[in-house]
């Protein structure tokens, strides 16, 4: 795949020449969660629009760069806004940021985005981890001709969320007083919240959360062998029979409202985890 | 801008250079089981390379080429690899071939595929006769512009996979101690192997098994009136059946295993239709 090893090579060229360090953990930062990486300490920080290959974040919430540095005294590379499949982005477009970041060197993915709650035992506020997912976009980052030297055409996805991260998560979240779920995120295309009969229906299906993002870049993550870690915020009840109607502002401000218990989890995470 | 009525005449008027009868059996030969096509008898080699709009097969186990001719004393023709959607060609250049078998004169279609068991009745080895489908990829070969020449613009698909036919070869395998079970085909585009909750969420809704294959050309022998008699052989349990990972290894392991009852009875459903 000549086109996309060109392309890679280009982009990570371009982004080893701003920074000093190789990443080892990347973190994706979703809807109103992007402030964390403002914590980066020694920070190099690179445009989405200087970068060669990079598209534009757009949604309001998401800032549109890279910010490279030290967190917890791990060297982390953060997307400070990501792209989405209801941007118009293939999804080619919005999981190049996971080849470059392995090509930099990242062994582990911790993504989190903002989701509804379809299970009644979430609540406004819930930091989940994601045990699994339900891939419900229509579509498939690795449709196309497969780069045998980025993975495998069939990448096996039967434990694409790591039970021992999960496990480390589970843990930090003890030790410091946060309470944690974990569940099932169910990704759809967007951009309209769903229905209440869509709702019930991905209830039905066995999901737990409901968003608009993060599976195309975990299919991807899998297929490159980088390990993840998923933590959803959920920002907002999608209960079928119990529906209000939604607006993104009201998603916002619950994120906004649970960043600094999400910012305490996440850094506490980054300083326990050991192997990559 | 050649349309689909042009391209399937084109490709009609190269091929029937090179045959010089009219195959009624069309096969479609799935992951591993491409070995099938040895049995036939004075065969006729086409590559799809040759063969003008006809993408090319690029998974390891299908080798690319129409085997054409006696198998069991009927005139067949055997596509040995197939295509993909997951390989990113379009839903009608996968279902392109199909077109072209009915053009000839198909009249009955056998596809096979490798697939995953979500019934946990099942077990890898097994063979399992496709008694209807769940079409879970989000697109359908049959968007767009429809030639009334080649078929319905709304077909019906609820006798897809010819009822009297699974009887029939549902007998044929008990004459021939051939362990045939039943069950619903889902198809999910892939590449990637489903999760564990995507392939509960099958088992909810009533599929027996998974795979990346068939539906789409089914649907497009559906919109063509061919009957088609579906046949999966389960390769693997599908993600969170075993406590073990998937892999194409295992796959194509299997079918290797599988190879010699499946021939059996393909060529006897051949031998019967």
């Amino acid at each position: 795949m000549k086109d996309l090893n060109l392309k890679l090579n280009e982009t990570c060229s371009y982004i080893k020449e701003k920074i000093d360090i190789v990443p080892e953990i990347g973190l994706i930062l979703g809807s109103g969660l992007g402030s964390l990486a403002d914590e980066i300490e020694d920070k190099k920080i690179v445009k989405y629009e200087e970068i060669p290959n990079f598209p534009v974040s757009t949604v309001a919430g998401h800032e549109g760069q890279l910010v490279i540095g030290r967190l917890e005294g791990r060297k982390v590379i953060a997307m400070q806004g990501r792209f989405h499949f209801y941007e118009g982005y293939s999804m080619q477009e919005i999981t190049f940021p996971v080849r470059a970041m392995k090509e930099l060197g990242v062994k582990m993915l911790l993504v989190t985005n903002a989701c509804g709650g379809m299970d009644t035992k979430l609540y406004p506020g819930a930091l989940m981890f994601i045990e699994d997912h339900i891939n419900f976009t229509g579509s498939n980052p690795l449709i196309g001709p497969n780069a045998d030297e980025l993975g495998p055409r069939f990448p096996d996805m039967s434990a694409a969320y790591d039970k021992g991260l999960i496990a480390l998560g589970k843990r930090v979240g003890e030790k410091l007083e946060i309470k944690t779920e974990k569940g099932i995120y169910t990704a759809i295309s967007g951009p309209n919240y769903l229905s209440a009969a869509e709702l019930r229906m991905l209830r039905r299906l066995g999901g737990d959360t409901v968003g608009m993002s993060t599976v195309p870049e975990v299919i991807v993550a899998r297929h490159t062998g980088i390990k993840v870690l998923g933590i959803s915020c959920v920002t907002d009840m999608a209960i079928a029979d119990d529906l209000e109607p939604l607006e993104h502002s009201a998603v916002v401000e619950v994120a906004n409202r649970t960043r600094p218990k999400f910012i305490k989890l996440v850094k506490g995470i980054l300083k326990e985890v050991k192997e990559l | 801008m050649t349309n689909l009525l042009n391209k399937i005449e084109e490709t009609y008027g190269f091929l029937k250079e090179k045959i010089d009868f009219e195959p009624e059996i069309g096969m479609i030969l799935g992951s591993g089981l491409g070995i099938l096509a040895e049995e036939i008898e004075a065969p006729i080699y086409i590559k799809y390379n040759d063969i003008p709009h006809f993408p090319v097969s690029t998974v390891e186990g299908h080798a690319g080429r129409f085997v054409i001719g006696t198998l069991q004393g009927k005139k067949v023709m055997a596509m040995q690899g197939r295509f993909h959607y997951y390989e990113g060609y379009g839903m009608e250049e996968v279902t392109f071939p199909v077109r072209v078998m009915k053009r000839l004169g198909v009249k009955t279609l056998i596809v096979t595929n490798a697939a995953g068991g979500v019934n946990k009745e099942f077990k890898p080895g097994d063979l399992m006769l496709i008694n209807d489908h769940i079409n879970f990829a989000f697109d359908n070969p049959l968007m767009g512009k429809n030639y009334d020449e080649l078929g319905p613009r709304f077909p019906d698909t609820s006798r897809a996979y010819d009822p009297e036919l699974i009887e029939k070869v549902m007998e044929i395998a008990k004459e021939n101690h051939i362990e045939l079970k039943q069950g619903v085909y889902t198809l999910f585009t892939g590449p990637s192997y489903e999760t564990p909750a995507e392939i509960r969420m099958v088992r909810f809704l009533g599929g027996d098994a998974v795979g990346m294959s068939t539906v789409p050309e089914v649907t497009v022998a559906a919109h063509s009136n061919m009957k088609v008699i579906g046949i999966s052989c389960i390769t693997n349990m599908a993600a969170g059946i075993l406590d073990q990972p998937l892999c194409h290894e295992e796959v194509v392991e299997t079918a290797t295993k599988v190879r010699e009852t499946f021939i059996t009875l393909v060529k006897k459903v051949v031998e019967k239709l």
